[in-house]
């Protein structure tokens, strides 16, 4: 009977897909803001995030039909805007990391504690120096890596759901993290 | 209590591979648990900072897409990606700039094109000029030599007869 209860369980989790792409306008209000997160902090370009976003929903509107239901809607938008900021990175990747540099600079600024009244001028620079640090690793980081990076710690996706994302096996996508985070600490190290 | 956990080990933990002798340690060890969750706080306040960074950018472009489209259909494809790249004033502008200069241009061929009769004359003029410059058996600068070759040959003829 369990073959039986699997299937059932797939066709539900199908039509439950084919129920959400169906109302595609609730997709793209419920997904681009996480789309968008993704693009801009992979190649850190207000215009090319937007551009890259806009073509994932189209992508993903005219591949709707397709779509099986094998993962969430999100992890499957977010496979193609991960195929899109790879494209989009190897295409201009001179342009994308001049960019990058210069961009990352005026990050930090921003940032959930940074704002909290409570803390002290002191923890306020260092955390805006850690952060800071973060956004510079993260740059620097070969282009799976940083794509596992976002993913994790700036999506909160588990790792299988990364996994399916990128098409990487799940561990792979722990290597890819594992040397991601080995990089990332070490640029705070420099920084502490 | 168990060795503290190295940098890899921490590395490790955080990026999913969990070991239990990192599990157990954990559970004893307040440096330890201190360290990671110092490298959690980090990653939070960074993925906090690419939220706030994305959020002053990611509200518009719905808005602009869903303004731009049908409630139907939001990204139908090109068509509704060109609404959104050529803003209705534009378009506007383009369509008014493309009628005024497919107006202006047959005039100005026309006027282009039509002789005046200023010019015709001229060209008369020119034509038989060019008439008369063929029909020329020397071109017109040599034309007193000519005469002055005449009256001489005719003179000579003269002292020839009568000398006769």
């Amino acid at each position: 009977m369990e073959p039986v209860a699997a299937s059932g369980y797939l066709t539900a989790s199908f039509d439950n897909a084919a129920i959400e792409l169906d109302d595609f306008d609730a997709v793209v209000r419920l997904h681009w803001p996480a789309v968008f997160r993704f693009a801009l902090a992979s190649v850190r370009d207000r215009d090319a995030a937007q551009t890259l976003t806009q073509d994932c929903f189209v992508h993903a509107w005219k591949a709707r039909a397709g779509f099986r239901g094998s993962s969430t809607v999100k992890t499957w938008i977010m496979r193609i805007a991960v195929n899109l900021v790879r494209d989009h990175a190897r295409n201009r990747r001179l342009r994308f990391w001049r960019r990058a540099t210069r961009e990352a600079l005026d990050i930090s600024a921003a940032g959930g504690r940074l704002h909290d009244g409570t803390i002290s001028a002191e923890q306020r620079v260092l955390i805006g120096e850690k952060v800071r640090a973060v956004w510079a690793a993260s740059g620097s980081l070969p282009e799976r890596q940083r794509t596992v990076f976002l993913l994790r710690f700036v999506e909160d996706m588990d790792l299988l759901d990364i996994a399916t994302a990128t098409g990487l096996k799940e561990g792979t996508v722990k290597m890819h993290l594992f040397r991601a985070l080995q990089s990332v600490r070490e640029r705070l190290g420099e920084h502490k | 209590m168990t060795r503290h956990l190295s940098s890899v080990e921490i590395s490790e933990w955080v990026a999913g591979a969990r070991s239990r002798r990192s599990e157990d340690h954990l559970h004893e060890c307040a440096e330890c648990r201190g360290e990671l969750a110092r490298l959690q706080e980090t990653l939070s306040d960074f993925r906090a900072s690419v939220r706030e960074w994305s959020a002053q950018g990611a509200a518009a472009p719905i808005l602009k897409v869903r303004d731009r489209t049908s409630a139907a259909s939001v990204v139908p494809g090109f068509k509704e990606l060109h609404r959104a790249y050529f803003p209705p004033r534009l378009r506007w502008a383009l369509i008014a700039a493309a009628i005024v200069l497919l107006a202006v241009i047959p005039i100005y061929r026309a006027n282009r094109l039509q002789p005046t009769p200023d010019s015709s004359l001229d060209d008369a003029v020119l034509l038989e000029q060019i008439d008369e410059g063929v029909s020329r058996s020397v071109p017109a600068p040599m034309e007193p030599l000519t005469t002055l070759v005449s009256e001489g040959s005719t003179a000579a003829v003269n002292r020839t007869q009568q000398k006769k």
